[in-house]
C-alpha cells in the first residue's frame, strides 16, 4: 500500500517548553490510523504540526511523498488535508450552513453536499441557525461534515467523540466507517479506545511526545491489558 | 409647536441635516475602524490621515493640469474622484499594511495603535509642510447643485447625495459582511485565523485586503467630504477621536451596530446644536462616559471582559538602572551642574517633561495601561495653576497645589470610567476623556480660547524666593522633578507596588489571591494623574503660560513617544526620553512643520526597531553580558561538564 | 462558636448550577456538596465540565442557574476576589506565577494581603521584610528555598508548579482548590506534590480537579465524576472505580461495542 503520510523524527516545541519529541508514524492511503494516549501526551501538537500551526519543529512530514514540514497552513490545506479540532471550532457568528460551505474545496473527488446531509440529517434541519447553538453533538457533526466536501483525501479527527453522548458517539463511529468505504484516509486521535478499536486498521500509542507502541488492528483482543495499562493510570 | 419652545423649525430641520450629514461620515468612519479592529486587532490612529488623503486625492485629481503643466493632463471632476480616489487610497492601505502594519500583529496592542499615531503624524505632518494649515477649497460638483425647497427649509443637493449615498455604502458593506461568503470568510477569521488558515484561506492576504477595504472607506469618505468641509491636512486629525468614541459608544462585533450608532450620534450632536450650542462638541464624548457607566460593552456590543494587561516593561529587577536611590544622587548631582552647561529654561523644560514622563510611565508601564489621555491631567493643572496665580493671586506653591488637585480629581473620575475596560479600548476611552477637558478649555471663558492664560507671575517661593530669577525657579523645579521622581520610586517599590506588579503579570492570578484589581488600578491611574498635574502645574509657572496645546491629544502622544524611547516601565526611561525628545524639538526646531514629520518618523522607528527602548536595551546588553560572565565562570570552575552546555542550546 | 450538626457539615453546598456558553450548555444542574475537612476529587473526560465548575466556585464565571452556599452563607452573586478573601483560594490549570517577580516575591505577594498594608502606597516594600521567614518557611516545604531569588520565570514547569502551590498555600485558604495539580509533571513531581497535598489538608478542605487516578486513589476521600456537564456518580474510590458507568464514560462503553 501507497504511503498517504510519513512522519520521521518530529519534534515540536510550544514556546520553550518541548512538546514532540521524536514522533515517528506513518498512514497508508485509505488507512484509519489512532493515535491513542494520555492527556498531554503528544497527540493534538502532532495534528497541529502536521497542519503547519504548530510553528517550531524539527523532522519530516511526507504528505504523498511531498515534504510539507516547513509549510505554512494554507498550503497543506491546499495539498488536501483536513483538520477537525478538538475544539471544533464551530464560528459562532456564522450559521450552520455558512459554517459547512465555509472550507473551500480544494480538489476534487470531495463529497457532494448531497450525500453529506444524508450523513448527517440534523445539519439539514438546522441550517440557518446559529452554529453554536447546536448541541454538542450536532456541533461535533457540522465539524467532520464541513471538511468532507473540500476533496481532502487526508482527514485529522481530533477527539471526535469528547463529551458526547453514547448514542452520538455510535452515529460518528457509524460515519467515520462509511468515510474509509469511500477511500478517505483518517488518522484519528482518541481517548476512547473501545471506540477507536472497532475503527481503526492500526494504533499507535503515544507518550511524552512520541510513538510508544504499535498495535496492528488483529492484535489488539490480545493487547488489551497493555493497551489499558497505557490508557489508565 | 416650535415657537413654543423658541426654536425656529428652519434652525432645528438645518442643524438635524447637518447632524445627519456627520452621522454619515462617522458611520462610514467608525464601520472601517471597527473592521479593522475586528480583524486585525489593530486600533487604526491613521484612519483620520487615510480619510484626509481622500480629500486630497479628489482635489489633486481636480488640479492634475496644475501639477503636470507639460502633460496635457485634464482636469478630472468629482465622478472620476469618487471612482478613482478610494481604490488609491486602499492602496495606499494595502502598501502600509505590508510595510508596517504586518510587523505588529504578533505584539501587543499597544504596539499597533503607536505605530498608527506614528504615521498619522508623519502624513499629516507631511501635508502640513506641502499645504501649511489653511484649507484649500473643493467645489461641489455642476451635477449636483442647487436645492430643493422643503417649505420649512432649504435642502442642498449636494448633502441629500451625501445622504443618500453614504448610507447606501454603508448598507452595501453590512450586506457583503453579513450575507456573502467573502464575509463568511472574514467573520470566520475574525473569531479563529488559525482554522481558518487550516482549510486553505491565505488569511495573511485577507487581513491585507481587509485593513485596504477599510481605508478604502475613509478614502471614499473623504472624496464625499471634500465639498462640504474644507481640505486641509488637519481634517481628519481631531475627527478620528470622535470616530474612536463612536466605536467605544457602539460596541465591538457589530457591523449595523456601528452604521446605527454613527448614523445616532450625529443626530444627536445637531440636537444638541440647537438646544445647547455650548455643549455640542463633547456631547458624543458625554455620551461615550454615560455609556461606559451603564453598559461597559457598548451598545450593540458583546465583547466580554477579559483580563488582560499588556507586560511590555523593558525592566530587568535587580539591576543597577532600577537603583532609584543611587539614581536620584546622581540627578540631584547633574541637575545641580546641569545650568552651568545649558539654559536653565532648556533644564526646566527637560525636568517638566521628565516628570510627565516618569508619571505617565507608573500607569502604563508598571500597571500595564494603555492610557492615551495624560494630556488631560497636565493640561489642566497648568490651566488651574496658571489662573490661580494670575487671576486669584494665589501664591505659586498654592497655585500648583491646587493644579495637582484639579488633576488628582479629574484623574480620578476619568479612572473610574474606564478601568473597566482594558487594551486598546482604555487607550481609546482616555483619549476621548481627555478631549472634553480640551473642548471645555475652547470654550469657557476663564481659560481665554486660543490665547491660552499668559504672562502668568512665577511669585515668590514661601514669599522668601524671587522665582523672576532664573536660576531660583530652575532649582525649584529641580527640587519639584526629584521629589516627583523619588515618589513614584517610593510607589513602585511600596507594598502597593508590588501588587501593581504581580496585576501587570497575571491579573487573574492576583484576584485568586483575593485582590480587587480594579481598585489598585484606579488608586494607581488617580497617583499617575497627580504627578502629571505636578508636571503641568509646575510647567505653567515655569514658561508663564498655560495654553491649548498642553491639553490637545499631542501632549498625551508625546508622553508615551518620551516613555518609548526612553524604555517603558525601566525607572530611567521616561528621563532619557525626555531629553532625547526635548532635545529634538529644540534641534528641528528651525525645521519648522517638519518637526512633527520627524516625530512621527520616531514614533514608526521606535515601535519597529527600538521596542524595548534605549534604556531596555542597554539593558539586554547588561544582561547578556552578566550572562556571558557567568557562563564563563562555570566553565572554569567544573571543568568537565562545561563543553556541551556551555555552547548553549538556544534553539 | 457552634458549629453546624457534624454529620453534614458542609463547607460547600452547590445547587442546581448551570453554565450556558452561547447555547453550549457546559455544565447543567450540578448538585456538590463538600465535607469539611476531607479531600474532594473532581474527575471525568475532557470536556466534561470540571474547570467549569471550579471557575463557577470561585466566581470567575457567573452561573447562568444555581446556588453556591459557603459555611451555609451565600456567595453566588460575590466577586472573586471577595470570595478568595472568604477563603476560598484556587490555583489554575496552567501554572499561575508572576513571571519576572523573584520566586520569594511571588510567596511574598500573597502573604502580605492579611498584613492589610497593600493600598500603602506611601511606605517602603521593607515593611515586608518581616514576612521574609514565613516565605522561607513556604519555600522549604516545596523544597524552592535554594531558587528563592531566582526570576519565576527561569524554573522548570514542575518547579512552577510547586511554586503556584506554595503562593496558594500562603494564604492559608479554608478552601483550596487545585485544578490539575500534576498535570504535565515528572513522576518524582508527581510524588511530591501529592505528599504536600496530603500534608496540607489537615484542618483544611481541599476539593480538586485531577486526570491522574492513582493520585485520586491515594488522596481523595470522596470523588465526584462528571460527564457531559452532569454528575454522573460519586463517592469514595472503590466504589467509583468499580462503576461501571464510569467506566464507559473513561474507556468507551461496551455499549459501544455492540454498536
Amino acid at each position: 500500500m501507497t504511503s498517504a503520510l510519513e512522519i520521521a523524527e518530529l519534534h515540536g516545541w510550544y514556546g520553550d517548553s518541548k512538546a514532540l519529541h521524536g514522533m515517528e508514524f506513518e498512514i497508508g492511503r485509505g488507512e484509519v490510523v489512532t493515535l491513542l494516549g494520555r492527556n498531554g501526551a503528544g497527540k493534538t501538537t502532532t495534528l497541529r504540526a502536521i497542519m503547519g500551526l504548530l510553528r517550531k519543529k524539527s523532522g519530516q512530514i511526507r504528505f504523498r511523498g511531498e515534504d510539507i514540514a516547513g509549510r505554512m497552513p494554507e498550503y497543506v490545506a491546499r495539498r488536501g488535508i483536513a483538520y477537525c479540532p478538538e475544539e471544533r471550532g464551530i464560528f459562532s457568528s456564522l450559521t450552520v450552513e455558512e459554517n459547512l460551505l465555509l472550507p473551500p474545496v480544494v480538489a476534487e473527488g470531495g463529497l457532494p453536499l448531497a450525500d453529506i446531509l444524508d450523513l448527517f440529517p440534523n445539519l439539514a434541519e438546522r441550517r440557518a441557525s446559529q452554529g453554536t447553538k447546536l448541541s454538542g453533538g450536532e456541533q461535533q457533526m457540522l465539524a467532520i461534515a464541513r471538511i468532507l466536501r473540500t476533496g481532502a483525501t487526508l482527514l485529522l479527527l481530533d477527539e471526535p467523540t469528547e463529551g458526547l453522548a453514547p448514542v452520538i458517539v455510535r452515529q460518528i463511529g457509524t460515519v467515520i466507517a462509511r468515510l474509509k468505504e469511500r477511500g478517505f484516509t483518517v488518522l484519528l486521535v482518541e481517548q476512547n479506545f473501545r471506540f477507536a478499536a472497532r475503527l481503526a486498521d492500526r494504533h499507535y500509542i503515544v507518550e511524552h511526545g512520541r510513538v510508544v507502541d504499535r498495535i496492528a488492528a488483529n492484535d489488539v483482543a490480545g493487547s488489551l491489558d497493555r493497551i489499558e495499562a497505557y490508557l489508565k493510570v | 409647536m416650535f415657537e413654543l419652545i423658541g426654536i425656529s423649525p428652519t434652525l432645528l430641520f438645518g442643524q438635524l441635516l447637518i447632524g445627519l450629514i456627520n452621522g454619515v461620515f462617522y458611520a462610514m468612519m467608525s464601520l472601517g475602524v471597527a473592521i479593522i479592529f475586528g480583524m486585525l486587532r489593530i486600533g487604526n490612529f491613521v484612519h483620520g490621515a487615510q480619510y484626509m488623503l481622500g480629500a486630497f486625492g479628489a482635489w489633486y485629481l481636480l488640479h492634475l493640469p496644475d501639477f503636470f503643466p507639460g502633460l496635457g493632463l485634464p482636469s478630472l471632476g468629482y465622478w472620476w474622484a469618487l471612482a478613482i480616489v478610494p481604490f488609491f487610497v486602499a492602496l495606499i492601505g494595502a502598501g502600509m499594511e505590508r510595510l508596517f502594519i504586518r510587523r505588529v500583529y504578533d505584539l501587543e496592542h499597544a504596539y499597533g495603535l503607536l505605530l498608527t499615531v506614528g504615521l498619522a503624524m508623519v502624513i499629516e505632518g507631511l501635508f502640513n509642510v506641502a499645504y501649511g494649515a489653511g484649507g484649500q477649497q473643493y467645489a461641489i460638483p455642476d451635477s449636483l447643485k442647487g436645492g430643493v425647497n422643503l417649505g420649512f427649509m432649504f435642502l442642498p443637493i449636494y448633502r441629500l447625495w451625501v445622504i443618500v449615498a453614504g448610507i447606501l455604502v454603508c448598507f452595501a458593506t453590512w450586506f457583503v459582511i453579513e450575507r456573502t461568503k467573502l464575509g463568511a470568510y472574514l467573520r470566520a477569521a475574525t473569531e479563529n485565523p488559525d482554522l481558518v488558515r487550516a482549510f486553505g484561506i491565505n488569511v495573511p492576504r485577507m487581513l491585507m485586503l481587509t485593513y485596504a477595504f477599510g481605508v478604502g472607506l475613509a478614502g471614499l469618505a473623504g472624496v464625499m467630504a471634500a465639498p462640504i468641509y474644507q481640505v486641509s491636512p488637519q481634517m481628519g486629525q481631531a475627527f478620528i477621536i470622535t470616530i474612536f468614541a463612536v466605536v467605544v459608544i457602539g460596541g465591538m462585533g457589530s457591523i449595523f451596530g456601528a452604521i446605527a450608532t454613527g448614523l445616532m450620534l450625529g443626530l444627536i450632536e445637531g440636537l444638541t446644536k440647537v438646544f445647547w450650542p455650548q455643549a455640542a462638541a463633547t456631547v458624543i464624548f458625554v455620551i461615550m462616559a454615560i455609556v461606559l457607566v451603564l453598559r461597559p460593552a457598548g451598545l450593540f456590543g458583546k465583547e466580554t471582559v477579559a483580563y488582560h494587561g499588556s507586560d511590555i516593561s523593558a525592566a530587568r529587577p535587580g539591576s543597577i538602572l532600577e537603583n532609584g536611590r543611587l539614581w536620584l544622587i546622581v540627578f540631584a548631582v547633574a541637575g545641580t551642574i546641569l545650568p552651568f552647561f545649558v539654559y536653565p529654561v532648556f533644564g526646566m523644560k527637560i525636568l517638566c517633561l521628565a516628570l510627565f514622563a516618569c508619571a505617565y510611565n507608573l500607569i502604563f508601564g508598571y500597571v500595564g495601561l494603555l492610557a492615551f489621555g495624560h494630556a488631560a491631567f497636565y493640561g489642566a493643572s497648568a490651566y488651574v495653576a496658571a489662573h490661580s496665580a494670575a487671576v486669584l493671586g494665589l501664591p505659586t506653591e498654592l497655585a500648583i497645589l491646587s493644579g495637582v488637585a484639579m488633576a488628582t480629581a479629574i484623574g480620578a473620575l476619568f479612572g473610574w470610567l474606564a478601568i473597566r475596560r482594558q487594551g486598546l479600548y482604555f487607550a481609546m476611552i482616555t483619549l476621548a476623556l481627555a478631549q472634553i477637558v480640551y473642548f471645555y478649555a475652547i470654550q469657557a471663558s476663564w481659560t481665554h480660547g486660543e490665547d491660552g492664560i499668559q504672562s502668568v507671575p512665577r511669585g515668590r517661593l514661601f514669599g522668601l524666593v524671587d522665582l523672576n530669577d532664573t536660576m531660583n525657579m530652575y532649582f525649584f523645579v529641580l527640587a519639584v522633578f526629584l521629589i516627583g521622581f523619588a515618589a513614584i520610586y517610593r510607589i513602585v517599590r511600596s507594598p502597593f507596588g508590588q501588587v501593581l506588579k504581580s496585576i501587570r503579570e497575571n491579573e487573574q492570578r492576583a484576584v485568586s489571591l483575593g485582590y480587587s484589581t480594579d481598585r489598585f488600578k484606579l488608586i494607581a491611574f488617580t497617583l499617575s494623574a497627580g504627578l502629571a498635574g505636578l508636571a503641568g502645574g509646575t510647567k505653567a509657572i515655569v514658561f508663564q503660560i498655560a495654553s491649548l496645546a498642553d491639553l490637545y491629544f499631542m501632549t498625551s502622544a508625546d508622553a508615551l513617544l518620551m516613555t518609548l524611547i526612553g524604555g517603558v516601565g525601566t525607572l530611567l526611561g521616561p528621563v532619557v526620553g525626555a531629553i532625547v525628545v526635548v532635545t529634538m524639538q529644540t534641534q528641528f526646531a528651525t525645521l519648522g512643520a517638519w518637526v512633527i514629520v520627524v516625530q512621527g518618523s520616531t514614533f514608526v522607528l521606535c515601535v519597529l526597531f527600538l521596542r524595548k527602548g534605549i534604556v531596555g536595551t542597554f539593558e539586554d546588553f547588561l544582561a547578556s553580558r552578566e550572562e556571558r560572565r557567568r557562563r564563563q565562570a562555570a566553565k572554569v570552575e567544573p571543568a568537565a561538564s562545561a563543553g556541551l552546555s556551555a555552547k548553549g542550546l538556544h534553539g | 462558636m457552634s458549629a453546624a450538626p457534624a454529620a453534614d457539615d458542609w463547607i460547600v453546598e452547590a445547587s442546581g448550577l448551570s453554565k450556558r456558553f452561547s447555547g453550549f450548555a457546559a455544565v447543567s444542574d450540578v448538585d456538590l456538596q463538600v465535607r469539611r475537612h476531607s479531600i474532594h476529587a473532581l474527575i471525568g473526560p475532557n470536556g466534561a465540565g470540571k474547570t467549569t465548575v471550579f471557575n463557577l466556585i470561585t466566581k470567575f464565571l457567573a452561573p447562568s442557574a444555581g446556588r453556591i452556599l459557603y459555611n451555609g452563607e451565600d456567595i453566588t452573586g460575590e466577586s472573586p476576589a471577595r470570595v478568595a478573601r472568604r477563603g476560598i483560594v484556587r490555583s489554575f490549570q496552567i501554572s499561575a506565577i508572576f513571571p519576572r517577580m523573584s520566586v520569594a516575591d511571588n510567596v511574598r505577594i500573597a502573604l502580605q494581603r492579611p498584613l492589610g498594608t497593600s493600598f500603602h502606597f506611601w511606605k517602603s516594600q521593607c515593611t515586608l521584610d518581616s514576612l521574609r521567614q514565613r516565605v522561607d518557611e513556604l519555600l522549604d516545604a516545596v523544597g524552592l528555598v535554594d531558587q528563592r531569588e531566582q526570576p519565576a520565570a527561569g524554573l522548570p514547569y514542575g518547579r512552577k508548579r510547586a511554586l503556584e502551590f506554595a503562593t496558594t498555600l500562603a494564604l492559608q485558604p479554608e478552601l483550596m482548590l487545585l485544578d490539575e495539580p500534576t498535570s504535565g509533571l515528572g513522576h518524582e513531581d508527581v510524588d511530591r506534590i501529592a505528599e504536600l497535598i496530603r500534608k496540607v489538608s489537615a484542618n483544611r478542605t481541599i476539593l480538586m480537579v485531577e486526570h491522574n487516578l492513582s493520585v485520586v486513589a491515594r488522596l481523595a476521600d470522596t470523588i465526584t465524576v462528571l460527564a457531559r456537564g452532569r454528575v454522573l456518580a460519586e463517592g469514595p474510590y472503590d466504589r467509583i472505580s468499580a462503576d461501571p458507568r464510569v467506566i464507559e464514560a473513561y474507556i468507551g462503553g461496551a455499549d459501544d461495542q455492540r454498536a
